[in-house]
């Protein structure tokens, strides 16, 4: 039985959390909610609903609802739906929120009052990815067959968003600053690690062929990186292990010689785009998702470091005899701005902050505190 | 000058040679002397790891809490290494109450087509903010192409390394050179390899992985270890420096602590015997060499023919009681000829 401590703590935690989230959502709608109208009273629908995506979508549609009196319905499709209740009980027992359990591999109809689709279904997390390429390819690329033949019988359909990836373009040219949605770059197609990315390319040409085919109102967009809340600090990835490493106290461990360059876009600027994107994006056209500000590991962590009032460790593990194995990741987003009037609002030292409150007040420093014994 | 990470498992490969009898006297004093030497990881533990001590490896004389409770009082400079076979080690049981003892560095093993098993345990260990490495071991068993597959997999767990581990003494410079090049190649992190001596070959091995861009390199006390033992430490040593590779080791501290650990830890010095390098030859895991003996002496076989039966067997660490079995086949088989 719970006690009534931990009830109110917890409450405590929902409270918080909505403070930071809701600021976000309302900061990156700020005079701009007239360029979402299209989705006044609409049924949106997102596939892999319950994940960092669909959580960010729904907290801003249901800023749009509560403030802004969208009256817009949202459907969250998931394998696993009844997690989301323990991750966002505030938005799990919302009325103007479904939740759906539904592998989108085995999809074969979606609601038909759908009228905007967006398919997100896919785990970013690359361990997954190694563990399990041929689940990985699976839930990418049938996903995404399933989802848009069932998006084909829809009668109200008007917008369906793929969520690709910005690893499509393969490695980085280092002396390409930013990489625009025009360039072709290569994967190594004979390796299981890219079964990720191949999937994600496979998905974007079972989109083309829908549009071309069956005259669907496709428009993709592709996920560079992103921090902030809801976002998981286990994940293997750079900023969100120089976060955790501040957390316990430090120090900050950067593996190679910190001069790989990354870049970093917060979630409240990565809904509005999204919606934006869903609503006025080009049919047919791929849009990058993310921050075009550059910054190398070392000036990261020590941004992070930075953050924390206590003084905090950098420790640089270059190891390797050779030259550094740098690498740069970084979206042109010139042409969202120019079709879009996108931008990023949220500068990363904000981003940053944001993060690590709501991690220290929401969230426990680390997240897999629970094994199970067997393992 | 290139650098080289030495990590030294003195107190815990050696372990297999001792039965896993190191005392706690013993491992204060050679983890002091590692210590002064400036070795920049000293491991300690089971032969097989956290949580091994079983009837089926063998039972440690001193408890795994123990051990590291008398490594980290006795470590100054060096960090604290642990290794941890999952399997043996579970999270809660093993890993998470060494991580509060005071251990600096976790090493994640499992045999080098198995690394899907290692997840749970990177991950965690990464997430408390530790130095982690993956473990492929038996690399002799597996093609570079499956090597780098599952290094690709401890690069995505969040491993900050890949050691190959070459437990049965069985490869030849050619194949380290291979092996490790591909990987070093490839992925994304620094590769290690650790070596056994089963055909002679520790030392030239390990100065092949580290021309081939290994920067993490084993070496243990007189090449105290499992069967032939392992690099022998002092040695590697003094053949990088005189390569040019720095350790940040200081040499004659080093040559004090493989004295003492002469003196005080090893009931002999490790030697090639017939049976370990039959076991090189045969490809089948260093630590299988007592119980081999054993078995051979009880069931009064040929202990070469059990190495050779496993070797054909593909027997890997965890397959122990295949030595039992194979034993009595063969005395079986002697009585009826």
């Amino acid at each position: 039985m719970k006690s009534p401590q931990n009830w109110l703590k917890k409450e405590r935690k929902t409270e918080i959390m909505n403070n930071i989230v809701c600021q976000d959502c309302e900061n990156a709608l700020a005079g701009k909610t007239d360029l979402l109208k299209a989705l006044r009273n609409e049924t949106v629908l997102i596939t892999g609903g319950t994940g960092f995506f669909g959580t960010w979508l729904a907290e801003m549609i249901s800023r749009l609802n509560d403030v802004h009196k969208f009256g817009c319905r949202l459907v969250l499709m998931a394998r696993r739906p009844n997690l989301f209740h323990e991750k966002a009980p505030h938005l799990a027992k919302r009325p103007d929120i479904v939740l759906v359990s539904q592998d989108t591999c085995r999809l074969m109809e979606l609601p038909p009052e759908t009228s905007y689709v967006i398919h997100a279904a896919a785990s970013p997390d690359s361990r997954l990815h190694a563990s399990d390429p041929l689940q990985t390819i699976d839930t990418i690329v049938n996903g995404t067959n399933s989802v848009l033949a069932a998006a084909t019988r829809l009668p109200a359909l008007k917008k369906i968003m793929l969520v690709s990836s910005g690893l499509v373009y393969g490695a980085q040219p280092w002396e390409m600053p930013a990489i625009p949605e025009s360039f072709m770059g290569s994967i190594d197609c004979s390796a299981a690690i890219s079964a990720y990315v191949e999937a994600k390319r496979v998905s974007e040409t079972i989109a083309a062929a829908y549009r071309s085919q069956h005259r669907l109102p496709i428009t993709t967009v592709r996920p560079f990186a992103f921090i902030g809340p809801y976002q998981l600090m286990d994940r293997p990835w750079a900023i969100n292990n120089f976060i955790r490493d501040g957390l316990r106290g430090g120090p900050i461990r950067i593996l190679g010689d910190g001069t790989s360059v990354r870049s970093y876009m917060y979630p409240g600027d990565m809904a509005f785009w999204l919606l934006r994107i869903l609503v006025d994006g080009v049919t047919g056209r791929s849009y990058n998702l993310g921050s075009p500000a550059g910054i190398t590991l070392k000036e990261l962590a020590e941004k992070v470091a930075a953050c924390f009032p206590k003084s905090i460790d950098i420790e640089c593990r270059f190891l390797t005899n050779e030259v550094a194995r740098r690498s740069r990741l970084v979206p042109d987003i010139s042409l969202a701005g120019q079709e879009l009037g996108l931008s990023i609002t949220v500068d990363l030292m904000t981003a940053i902050r944001r993060t690590i409150l709501w991690n220290q007040t929401v969230k426990s420093p680390v997240e897999n505190e629970l094994i199970d014994d067997r393992v | 000058m290139k650098k080289i990470l030495i990590n030294d498992p003195t107190l815990r490969d050696g372990n297999h040679a001792v039965k896993h009898q190191l005392t706690a006297q013993q491992i204060a004093a050679y983890a002091a002397a590692a210590d002064a030497a400036g070795v920049p990881i000293v491991e300690v533990g089971h032969g097989n790891g956290l949580g091994a001590s079983s009837l089926q490896v063998g039972l440690s004389l001193t408890d795994d809490a123990t051990m590291l409770k008398t490594a980290r009082k006795n470590l100054k400079r060096s960090k604290l290494g642990i290794f941890i076979i999952p399997g043996f080690a579970t999270i809660n049981k093993d890993l998470r109450p060494a991580l509060d003892l005071g251990a600096d560095v976790v090493r994640v093993a499992c045999h080098c087509t198995e690394a899907d098993t290692t997840q749970r345990h990177i991950s965690f260990a990464r997430g408390q903010g530790k130095e982690v490495y993956g473990v492929l071991m038996m690399s002799h068993m597996a093609s570079k192409e499956t090597l780098l597959d599952e290094s690709r997999k401890m690069e995505s767990y969040g491993a900050e390394g890949v050691i190959l581990m070459d437990s049965a003494g069985a490869a030849l410079p050619a194949d380290v050179a291979e092996k490790v090049g591909a990987l070093v190649e490839k992925l994304g992190i620094p590769v290690g390899f650790h070596a056994h001596n089963n055909l002679g070959m520790a030392i030239i091995n390990s100065v092949t992985a580290a021309q081939a861009g290994a920067v993490i390199l084993d070496g243990t006390a007189r090449g105290f270890g499992a069967g032939a033992g392992n690099t022998q430490l002092e040695v590697l040593v003094a053949v990088l420096k005189k390569m040019g590779y720095d350790t940040g080791i200081d040499f004659y501290k080093m040559l004090d602590a493989a004295d003492l650990a002469e003196k005080s830890i090893l009931p002999m010095i490790p030697t090639i015997k017939s049976t370990s390098i039959v076991s090189g030859l045969a490809g089948v895991f260093s630590g299988f060499a007592k119980h081999v003996e054993r078995a051979a002496a009880e069931y009064k076989v040929d202990p070469r023919d059990i190495f050779f039966e496993l070797g054909r067997r593909r027997a890997v660490a965890g397959q122990e009681d295949m030595i039992i079995e194979i034993a009595a086949k063969l005395a079986e088989k002697g009585k009826k000829n």
